[in-house]
This record gives C-alpha cells, structure tokens and sequence, in this order.
C-alpha cells in the first residue's frame, strides 16, 4: 500500500510533455455524408430542414408520429403499413404500464394520463416505433402532476435505475416531466430517429452532487430533435448529446445543472434557440478522449448563454469527469472540436468567460489516448460572428473560489488575471483561447487554429474588457506558474490580446462552410 | 421423439395483476430451501421427460420461416424438415413443466432431463443464493465450446432461482425464493423472462414488469444484519446484461455463465459427484467434449489453492463485469474498458490500467480506472465498492457491496508494481 491519500497530492498535469508530436496521420473521415446541402445562415432562419423550426408549440402529437423529423432525415425504421395500436395508462396503472412496456410491439403508441405516476423502476423500452406521449411537462418544481400534467416520480425507485431507458429506433417521447431519477432521466440508446418534445427532467434538490448526471440523454444515436424541452438540477448536463450523428437541439431551457447543454463527440447538430443560464456552464461542445466519433459540424445560434455561476458541484472529492473540472461562471466552452460555428447567440454575466476554445490536450496531454478518433485533440476553425456580448463576463474567474485540486485551469486563469488587474487588464476577455494547437506551439503563428470572431457586439461600459480575444498561451503561462517560484509578470507577458476586429481574427468563416445533413 | 402435449398451458401471457404481498423479510412463514436438486434420480436416458412446453405446433409457435435464426442450423431435429417450433412462454413457471414440487412443498425438484449445475465462480447478485438448471430439449445436443458460451440448440431454456435464507450461515434454513430467471433459445435467438415467487412459495408468475422487493433483510455469513431493496429486473432490462452485438452489429441476447471454463466442476448427480461437463456428454446433451485435462477451468475465485490472485481476480471481472465490458457490448464500447478474460490476459490500457475513463461522472474515487498500486484511488475498485445510486457497478443486479469481491481486487491492484499514471 502506497502511502497516498485518495486525492493524488500531484496536482493534474497540465501538458507535461508536448515535445515529439509527430506530423499527425491525415484524418481520413471514414463516414460523411454523401450529398449535404448547405445551409443558409442567417442568424433568424429558423427551418433546420425538420418541424423543428414551425411555431408548432404545445400541441400534443395524436397517435404516432413520423419521428417528428422531415422526410429530409432518412428513417432506419417506419411503422407505415405495420399494425399501430395505442395504449393509455392512468397513474394507478403503473405495474400494469410496466408489464406492458416489456411486452411491447413495434409501433405501439403509450399514453400516459395526467398525475404522478410513482415508478420503483425504469420505464424500459426495447421495441422499435414507440412512441409516449403524457399529458404535459408541467413546469419547474412540480414533482405531481396536475390535471394537465403527468409527472414520473422515481424518488424511490430502485438504486442505479434510469427515468426512461430506450434502445430502439423511431421512439418519440413527449408531454411529461420525469422526476428524481435515480440516475439519467431519459436515455436513449443506438436508436435512430429519436424526437423529444417537452419533456421536462428535473431533480427536487439542487447543488446535489448526488443528482442523477444527465437530464436528457440521447447517446450513440442518429437524427436526433430535442424540442422544447426542460432541464434543470443535472450532477452533470441537463441536455447530454452524446456521440450521435445529426442532433437538433432547438428551444430548450436548461437551468441549474452543472453543464446546461453539452453536445459530445457529435457530428452535425444544429442547437438554435436554448437558454442555458444559471449552470456552471451553460453550452458546452467537446470530443472526449479514447471516443473513435470525431465531432464536426456543430451550428449554435440564437442561444442565450447568461449568468452561468453556479458552483461546480459534481467538483468534488476524486472527480474524473470533465465538467467537474470547468470553473463555475464559463458560459460556453469548446474541446478538441471543429468547425463550429456561434451566430446570434447572447452571452453576458459569466463571471469566468463567455467562450472558451481549449485544445483536448488541455484535460488528456498523451496524445495516444486520442488516437481513437484520429488524434481528434485539437480544436480548429471556430466561427462566431453575429453574436451579442452583454457584458459583465470575466470579472471572477471561478466565482474567486479557485481549487488547484479539482479544477486547475481556473486557477491558472485566475491567478494571471489576479496579476492583470495590477496591469489594467482585470477581466478576462470574451473569448478565451488557450494558445495550444497545433502542438508545439509556433511562435511565429497568430491564429493557426482559425478561430474567426466578426461582427459582434460587444458591450463598452467601464470596465468591460478593453480587447475581445486572448491567446493565453497556457503551456507558457502554466511553465511558469507550475513551479515552486511562480512568476506571474513572465506568465502574463506570454499572453496576448486582440481588439475585436483585429487580424489575425477577423477571418470570415471556414470552408467548406457548415453542413448539417 | 415425440413431444408430448402439455394440457393447461395459456396461450397469451394474461395482464398480471397479482399484487405481491410487500416484502417484510421476516413475517412470511419460513419455507424451505431451494433443493439443488441431487436427489433427482438420473436415468440418463430422455424417454418420458416432460417436454418444457414446446408447442407442437399451433398457432404460437410460430414456424421458423425467415426469422433469421441467429444460431447453426439444428443438427438434431426431431421430424426431419420440420422447422423448430417456438417454445411458448407460460404464465407460470411451473407452466414449463421443468419442475416439480414448490419451495413451500419442501423444495422446487428440476425433472429429469433439466440438468441443475454450479459456475466454478458465480456472478454476485447481492449475496442471494442462486440455483441453475439446464434442459436441452430431446433429440437434440449442446456443442462444446472453448472460450464462449455453449453452442446451445432451439428449445434449451436455462433457469436460475434466485433465493435468500434468512441467515446464510444456514443456506437451507428459512429461505425465501423470490425469482426465477429464464432464458429460451427460440428460433430467432434467446429471450428472457422474469418469474416472480408469490408469498405463499407455491407459484412463480410471469411478471415481464418486474419487480421492487424493498427492505429485503439476511444475516450474511459475517453475522451482520443486512437490508436491501431487491430489484427484480424488467424483461427489458435483461438485456443490459445479455446483449452482445453480432456481427451484423445488431444486438442479439446470449447467456453468461453456461461456457466451459465456468461449468468445469463437480456436482452431485444420483448421490455421485460427477464433473458437470462429463455429465451432460454421459446424458447425451453435449457433443465436442474434449478430454477432461484438456478443459479450460475458472478457478474458484475465493480460493487460494486454485489459483494465483490475478487469475483469480481476473476471473471475477470476467464473470461479474465482462459480459458489458468487452469489446462487443455497449458499455465496453463506450468505456473501451474491456474486463473480458481474454482481454485481461497482460497488463493494458484497455483494461483500465492507468486509463481515464470515458465519462466516468463525478466522486468515483479517482481519475484512472486502475492505479497500480493503490486501490483506493482506481475508479474500477471504487465502483465496485460504493453502494451509492449512480455510481455503483454492475449498473444492475446489485445494490450490496460484495466484501469479498471489493476485498480481491483491492488485492490485485495493490499487488501491482507501483506507477504513477500522471
């Protein structure tokens, strides 16, 4: 037994040894798309080639749906032509829901009536066309149902048990809220054709590092809509897109979680119209390590991104995951992604930054466990122009309650903009970025990665950011504050800041532009 | 052969309303253990089994025509050309006819023909005390296989009953049976189904619903007082743990224990010992049995004498964990944590060796899955150890913590030459 206590007394490395980067292997993408149309971006369209974009709110889908995609979306699975029936359960109902449920046929359609319906177990689907419909998502801190809701209680259901738990393509789920699940709220798995609509996930207490992790959870999936949806006191996201291929994420609320939304290792999703405010991190896009799916073509537009403060609370004793690791008040964050592209979205209020662009290298520096998506580590060609930066962002890095433990980045930022406010520069800027890829770091390269910011507003009060970009150099900066002696003067000198407007940033885009099957 | 007909066998499963009577863990009426079965006489010989509910033909079961049967074609077949009949699922577990008598009528008795057996080690399943048995239908045989499950034809259904004894220093004392597992190999693959043990101990329904049983409470083998809420999985939620994907990528459910190296062991048959495998080739059920020296063997992972700690440990990962974590099902797909014996064979990354895990969530105790050398920061331990909702692994089948289990790999990882992942 090694004398160590649980927690290593060796704070994380933060790229330890980025020397002998090889010329990385061409990523030979093995799955795009044949023929993707472009998209036209204006900043209001609100037509992601589904019904996600018709002002179609509130009226319940009768009987089964198509998948809710528009036959633009191609369907691994119909129920045309195949017996459909529909089964209604009241909230006394639920052993008889349950048995059903596990002896489902395909294209079966489940209504759940109004009230709480108290479940001891996931709802469990393993059919394919099945659709769920309730009788409304209630709203925020109802854990009953009403007369025009139905509420899924799980508070005392079996330990480790999932809300609702799918596999299976052409599912649609819509009109109910689910309620203290044990662990996800509503996780779909391997399913193509998956449609979410107003559905609420919400666990009664918040700050609970003992929450269930995601809210929404659509994993390893395809042409995926999540619709006005609502999620709120998640340990980890409210809304999780996991490693699935064409998502549209579109008018959803995430409130009170640690990550609002997060899209991971994802290609293709559209995320319009959210608002992810009061988390610790409000819309967050990532490739994870040792993940073979590498993210590309993500669109984020018109969201708002405000007042992401909270406190990490899945930061706590011995956490792995990565958004543990983020600083409360990063309003949005990118990882080890590509083409990304941020048009008339709000940020304002997050007391770390509003964006952050941070290479994979920045949480896994051995590059071999990226290998698994072909060295997918480093983010590039980020796009963001059009957008509304409200001010009152960068002013306490991590709320002032640095953690070298659990959450060393935001010490490091910290720290230098500690330094900062002594040089007139106490605020972080709008968008931050690390300054890593492509590694080793070529002095002579002012924006290697691409990364584009036009046409913003930003706010001019005293005291807001005097520039809107910084090149943190964050393996410099880290050189010299890892030490026994920091030198904050020589960490700040290493970083560099940019107006807005300023080349090398003032770069329009990348090509071939945004393409969202 | 001939199957005979089995009278009083519903056809649809009925909407089950039985309300079980909550579960109080003392105030039902003691009932006797779970009979392992080892006075069933054995005549070796399958003439006049009572056929566990094949259709013979009717409506349910439902010819084999285009189902894309997932297994070899069958070698044995009864008519010759006939296709292989579905077997229908009753609504009751003695529906099946492969028991006989009840545990409220001194012990459920597997006929002859439904083979109770042993694993060398079992999977752990909240200390609840588990009795196996396997009917290969007539006429027809398993094929031996080294490394997988059996080759197991149409028509092999697979129970196992699960049950606690008041005081497990006293397994056949005061035990209360609260479910029977059933796997059947249909023509278009293997299904599960959950039987669920009424109060009075006389009768198992099918409850594809499953079914919470709360503050069930044993003394373990340590004297200490334990309580549990006991999950009775859904049917749907048997595939957590028994589906792998096929070739095509699709997910098919397979059995877990029933592979040679698990089944290597004496049982008692007729009164003798016998070694499990050489029973079922002496009976006729298995075909391909290679010489007994040949034959893979899992140890007894709690026993020193067997094997060496990492072969022992090793071996309940495999048993307890692989049948997710392996590069063919969901979860080790997800996690690239691949538990499987095989996989585990040398030191390596994939099998959590300084591995930072996919998504591991938080407070799981660490940030790689194994640090060799220290148990107490590898998630992979702590996983195994919490009895905290969300973070518990296996993700299903557990609410306890095994001691045992948590203490051999606490073990194996400490006996690892030390290294730091950073």
């Amino acid at each position: 037994m090694r004398c160590r206590s649980p927690l290593s007394s060796v704070p994380r490395a933060v790229l330890l040894t980025l020397v002998g980067l090889l010329a990385l292997p061409a990523c030979s993408d093995e799955e795009d798309g044949p023929g993707i149309p472009l998209v036209p971006l204006d900043a209001g369209t609100t037509d992601a080639g589904t019904d996600a974009g018709t002002t179609d709110s509130g009226t319940p889908d009768a009987g089964p749906t198509d998948g809710g995609s528009s036959s633009a979306w191609p369907q691994s699975f119909s129920c045309q032509g195949k017996p459909q029936q529909t089964l209604t359960f009241n909230s006394t109902q639920v052993q008889e829901l349950q048995n059903k449920v596990n002896d489902l046929a395909d294209c079966t359609t489940i209504q759940l009536g109004a009230g709480t319906f108290v479940l001891d177990n996931a709802i469990t689907i393993r059919s394919k066309g099945i659709t769920i419909t309730g009788a409304g998502k209630g709203t925020k801190g109802e854990g009953t149902g009403g007369t025009a809701s139905t509420v899924l209680d799980f508070s005392t259901a079996a330990a480790n048990s999932n809300g609702i738990d799918v596999v299976g393509d052409l599912f649609s789920v819509s009109d109910l809220a689910i309620w203290n699940a044990k662990k996800d709220g509503l996780r779909v798995e391997g399913s193509s054709n998956v449609t979410i609509r107003r559905v609420r996930t919400e666990w009664a207490q918040e700050n609970q590092e003992s929450n269930g992790k995601y809210g929404i959870y659509p994993v390893k999936s395809a042409f995926v809509l999540i619709e006005e949806c609502e999620a709120y006191n998640a340990a980890d996201a409210g809304i999780y897109v996991g490693q699935t291929r064409r998502a549209n994420v579109i008018r959803n609320i995430a409130k009170q979680n640690v990550a609002g939304i997060e899209i991971e290792n994802t290609k293709f999703a559209w995320v319009q119209g959210n608002t992810a405010v009061d988390n610790t991190t409000g819309l967050v896009v990532f490739d994870l390590p040792g993940n073979p799916i590498k993210g590309t073509d993500i669109l984020v537009v018109g969201n708002t991104i405000t007042g992401n403060n909270r406190p990490n609370f899945a930061s706590v004793t011995a956490s792995s995951s990565t958004v543990s690791q983020v600083p409360a008040g990063t309003g949005t964050f990118i990882l080890a992604s590509r083409r990304v592209e941020f048009v008339g979205n709000t940020w304002g209020d997050n007391n770390t930054v509003d964006i952050a662009v941070l290479s994979g290298l920045a949480i896994e520096p051995d590059i071999t466990q990226w290998s698994a998506a072909y060295f997918n580590f480093p983010s590039a060609d980020v796009y963001i122009h059009g957008n509304t930066f409200t001010g009152g962002s960068g002013d306490a890095v991590d709320n002032g309650n640095l953690d070298p433990e659990r959450r060393p980045l935001g010490v490091l930022v910290g720290a230098v903009y500690q330094y900062g406010a002594s040089q007139g520069e106490p605020r972080v800027e709008h968008v931050f970025w690390d300054g890593i890829d492509p590694a080793p770091r070529d002095e002579s390269l002012r924006n290697p990665v691409n990364l584009c910011f036009t046409d913003n507003k930003l706010p001019t009060a005293e005291g807001e950011p005097k520039h809107a970009i910084v090149d943190f150099d964050l393996q410099a900066v880290s050189g010299y504050l890892r030490t026994t002696t920091p030198n904050l003067p020589a960490a700040w000198a290493e970083t560099r800041r940019y107006p807005a407007g300023a080349a090398p940033f003032n770069c329009s885009g990348f090509l071939p532009k945004l393409a969202l099957p | 052969m001939r199957t005979p007909f089995i009278p009083g066998l519903g056809l649809a499963a009925v909407l089950l309303t039985a309300a079980l009577a909550s579960c109080s863990g003392g105030d039902d009426p003691p009932a006797p253990g779970v009979d392992a079965g080892d006075s069933t006489p054995d005549a070796g010989v399958d003439s006049g089994t009572p056929d566990a509910g094949v259709d013979a033909g009717e409506d349910s079961g439902t010819p084999d025509a285009g189902n894309g049967d997932a297994g070899p074609p069958d070698a044995g077949d009864a008519g010759p050309g006939q296709p292989d009949a579905s077997v229908v699922i009753p609504n009751t577990l003695s529906g099946f006819g492969l028991f006989t008598g009840s545990p409220a009528t001194g012990g459920l008795q597997p006929v002859e023909g439904n083979v109770p057996y042993e694993l060398t080690t079992p999977l752990f399943s909240d200390y609840s005390v588990k009795s196996r048995t396997l009917y290969v239908p007539p006429g027809k045989k398993a094929g031996y296989q080294a490394r997988d499950v059996l080759d197991l034809p149409v028509g092999t259904i697979i129970t196992k009953t699960f049950a606690f004894p008041a005081d497990l220093r006293q397994p056949t004392q005061n035990v209360r049976v609260l479910e029977t597992r059933v796997l059947v190999r249909q023509p278009g693959g293997w299904e599960a189904f959950p039987y669920v043990w009424n109060a009075e101990q006389t009768e198992a329904t099918l409850d594809n619903g499953g079914e919470l049983f709360r503050n069930v409470q044993f003394i373990g083998e340590d004297g200490v007082t334990r309580k549990l809420d006991y999950l009775v999985p859904s049917k749907n939620q048997c595939s957590k743990c028994h589906h792998v994907f096929d070739a095509q990528k699709r997910q098919v459910m397979v059995p877990i224990g029933v592979k040679a190296r698990y089944l290597n062991r004496d049982f008692t048959y007729g009164g003798e010992p016998i070694n499990q495998l050489q029973h079922l080739a002496n009976l006729g059920k298995l075909e391909g049995l290679p010489p007994a020296l040949q034959l893979p063997r899992a140890p007894d992972a709690f026993n020193p004498l067997e094997a060496d700690l990492g072969t022992r440990a090793r071996t309940y990962l495999d048993i307890n964990c692989a049948h997710c974590h392996n590069a063919r099902a969901e979860a080790g797909d997800t996690s690239r944590l691949f538990l499987d014996i095989t996989s585990t064979e040398t030191p390596n990354l994939n099998m959590g060796i300084c591995k930072r895990p996919g998504s591991a969530g938080s407070g799981v105790g660490g940030e790689f899955d194994i640090v060799p050398g220290d148990h107490s920061v590898s998630i992979l331990w702590y996983r195994m150890h919490t009895e905290e909702s969300g973070k518990m692994m296996p993700e299903l089948g557990r609410a306890l913590r095994h001691d045992q289990g948590s203490s051999l790999i606490a073990d194996w990882i400490e006996a690892m030459p030390d290294r730091s992942c950073e």
